[in-house]
């Protein structure tokens, strides 16, 4: 049998395009050896790797099946397509694309229903006046069934929907539906309102392992080296780097430093010429330029990082904690 | 794969179906394949993911059976029989996914008597031929347990609450919560939440209740808004008003949630329950004789149908977690406990039919019994 890593990419839109960027960011190109319609791929470089090319859809039903060993999908798609999807599935890292809430939406106009509470009680009244259940248009059956009954809502019937869920109310095929929005104007342009504690799971897309792929020695060492570029790809991205030249510091200024801005020093402390490179969240870069001169640097250099490698492999370590020790196999 | 029960070999329950027979109750099969919707209609979404759902090709949604009560009362709605008194029995497999054990066909034998008005009468009968059928088992002497969703409704009537009140105790007592655990704890969706409404909703508190009515209806129809979502402007503005009504306060009133409390805790034998109950509607004001008269005269049936009462455990708090029941609800098990779960369990709905979309009520109680339990108590032939 084949011992190939296989990593599922959404197939077609936005998704795809972020997905691909992503990759290409982390230094895993993805090609199509065959052209650019066919729906098996592989890594430029990296033998041992298999991309399939899926529906968003299907990537989630193949990571709870142990079809695939990854999967770039939403996170709304796995919890709602998985029973129990933390026993399945590792969520490996969420990326910064694919955004999106669940949320319950009602008429506009029911004034009267702000928060969950509201709906159970106006559930409960509309059966007791109409002796039928509400209906919830959705295609988000299992996230919606375990959202109510958290709320205490009993009083309700799923109507599945699977496109255009928004126009449902006003087409009289539901009283209120439960979809996924970004900026809830496609919600508005429909006359719905999201309600205020309505919002069921904030969502984005996922690099997600499944538990339950075949999970040998071989696809383990590929997993490994495909996580240590995602890795130091995500690390670079969440720093930048300052370097000054800085006689005056210490090890105490350093831990102030640490304390203060989060700031890492990959390198350890000043060098004997008292050159200093220090990695700070992107967000403290000014705080931190500040701070040196204050305390005798003459000049800091900012720069991005592309890669940074390090030592160890956090994606790979959480992969290998979800996983069974490998088999050993006879020879 | 289990072996599926076979119907065929089991003389026993075809000799209980006999004697269901002989009390009257007309033999039925409605059809094993049944349309999804009422299911859902009646049960909710509980059910769901316990029924073996499939869909035909032009896209309605079919089941296996997951009761039968559903399907004989379709099939009776259906004849030229519906509304009149009618008995019928069924024996069959029904179908509900169970994780637990992964046994997803069972037998099921019951009784359902649609239209008799001696309300009183029917459910003794009902449990009469409930004991009945574990004896035929070897078990003469099953542990009862009881309750009354009807004394629960007549107290949360007899309470005077806001309407909203009276539609949460009524859910959360049908969804068999263990209210009396949380009795304090349970607030509203309140007034209190918004802030910018309060104003408005004060002033619409203290004036006349049509002219508020008539009010919010015009400023919803000025913007244009008919019926949205299955809900008429008219239901809106009444809630809207109902919050107003229940003011800044979300919270049970004190005096309310005690005599709730005392309520929930009363049980025992029917004789005794009754007349602790009578004690709390005299202590507290309620007028609740109507429903305990109706209690105790059915109390008086079960002793005439040779029931010995006093071994029937009542408890206020007992219902069977289906919204549907009205009155009268009951299980019976195993006091050896060889089955797990009630062997027979039945009750009064006569909220069914309504649900089923007729309009003018019909008395509904009935009875099931699971075969392969009582099968397991060993005895009888």
């Amino acid at each position: 049998m084949s011992h190939q890593l296989v990593i599922a990419v959404p197939a077609k839109g936005r998704l795809m395009e972020n997905a691909e960027k992503f990759f290409a960011g982390a230094g895993l190109a993805l090609v199509k050896p065959r052209g650019a319609r066919e729906y098996r791929g592989a890594v430029a470089g990296l033998p041992g790797v298999e991309i399939a090319f899926l529906s968003a859809q299907e990537i989630a039903q193949q990571l709870g099946a142990g079809g695939i060993h990854f999967g770039i999908t939403g996170e709304d798609l796995v919890r709602e397509t998985i029973p129990d999807a933390d026993e399945r599935v590792v969520l490996l890292a969420g990326l910064d694309f694919g955004a999106a809430n669940v949320v319950v939406a009602v008429p506009q106009a029911w004034i009267d229903v702000r928060s969950m509470g509201d709906l159970d009680d106006v559930a409960t009244a509309f059966r007791l006046k109409h002796d039928r259940r509400m209906r919830v248009a959705t295609k988000y059956i299992n996230l919606t069934r375990g959202f109510f009954a958290h709320h205490g809502i009993v009083d309700y019937h799923i109507v599945e929907s699977a496109g255009a869920t928004e126009g449902a109310p006003a087409a009289g095929t539901a009283e209120l539906i439960v979809d996924i929005t970004t900026t809830g104007t496609t919600l508005a342009a429909n006359g719905l309102k999201v309600i205020e504690d309505g919002t069921m799971l904030r969502s984005r897309a996922n690099l997600i392992a499944a538990r339950g792929a075949n999970w040998g020695a071989a696809e383990r060492e590929t997993a490994r080296l495909v996580l240590d570029r995602i890795a130091s790809f995500r690390r670079a991205a969440a720093f930048r780097e300052l370097r000054t030249r800085f006689p005056g510091c210490d090890e105490k200024l350093l831990a102030a430093a640490r304390e203060k801005f989060g700031v890492e020093t990959p390198f350890g402390g000043p060098t004997s010429t008292g050159m200093l490179t220090l990695h700070c969240p992107p967000g403290e870069v000014h705080a931190v330029a500040t701070f040196l001169r204050e305390h005798g640097a003459s000049s800091v250099v900012v720069a991005r990082l592309e890669y940074v490698f390090a030592r160890d492999n956090p994606l790979f370590e959480m992969l290998e904690q979800a996983l069974p020790p490998v088999e050993n196999r006879a020879p | 794969m289990t072996t599926a029960p076979n119907t065929a070999d089991d003389s026993r329950a075809a000799q209980l179906l006999a004697t269901f027979e002989r009390e009257g109750h007309v033999r039925v099969r409605p059809a094993i394949l049944q349309p999804a919707e009422p299911f859902l209609a009646l049960s909710g979404e509980d059910i769901r993911r316990r029924m073996y759902l499939v869909t035909d090709l032009d896209g309605s949604e079919l089941c296996l059976r997951p009761d039968l009560t559903i399907p004989a009362a379709l099939d009776y709605l259906a004849s030229d029989r519906a509304g009149k008194p009618a008995g019928f029995c069924y024996l069959g497999p029904v179908f509900r996914q169970n994780r637990r054990d992964g046994v997803g066909e069972f037998l099921q034998a019951g009784i359902e008597s649609f239209g008799r008005d001696d309300k009183a009468a029917a459910d003794a009968e009902m449990l009469a031929l409930g004991i009945a059928t574990t004896a035929h088992y070897g078990l003469a002497a099953p542990d009862i347990r009881m309750g009354d969703v009807g004394l629960f409704a007549a107290l949360v009537a007899a309470l005077g609450l806001p309407a909203a009140w009276k539609r949460r105790l009524t859910k959360d007592f049908n969804r068999k919560l263990l209210l009396v655990n949380d009795l304090d704890q349970l607030t509203l969706a309140g007034t209190n939440e918004r802030p910018e409404y309060q104003g408005v909703l004060a002033a619409l508190a203290n004036s006349d209740p049509k002219g508020a009515r008539a009010l919010i209806t015009d400023l919803l129809s000025i913007a244009g808004i008919s019926t949205v979502g299955g809900r008429s402007v008219g239901e809106i503005a009444d809630r809207f008003l109902e919050q107003a009504e229940l003011g800044a306060s979300a919270a049970l009133p004190d005096e309310s949630c005690a005599v709730i409390e005392r309520f929930l805790a009363i049980s025992g034998d029917p004789a005794s329950a009754a007349s602790e109950l009578r004690c709390l509607a005299d202590a507290a004001g309620l007028a609740m004789t109507p429903a305990l008269d109706r209690f105790e005269e059915r109390t008086r049936l079960f002793a005439a149908r040779g029931i010995d009462t006093s071994r029937i455990s009542f408890a206020t708090a007992f219902g069977r977690g289906l919204d549907y029941y009205t009155g009268f609800v009951f299980e019976l098990h195993d006091p050896e406990r060889r089955a797990t779960g009630q062997l027979v369990a039945g009750g009064r709905y006569d909220g069914l039919f309504a649900r089923l979309g007729r309009t003018e009520p019909i008395p509904a109680v009935g009875l099931a019994a699971w075969i392969e339990r009582l099968a397991l108590l060993g005895g009888g032939r």
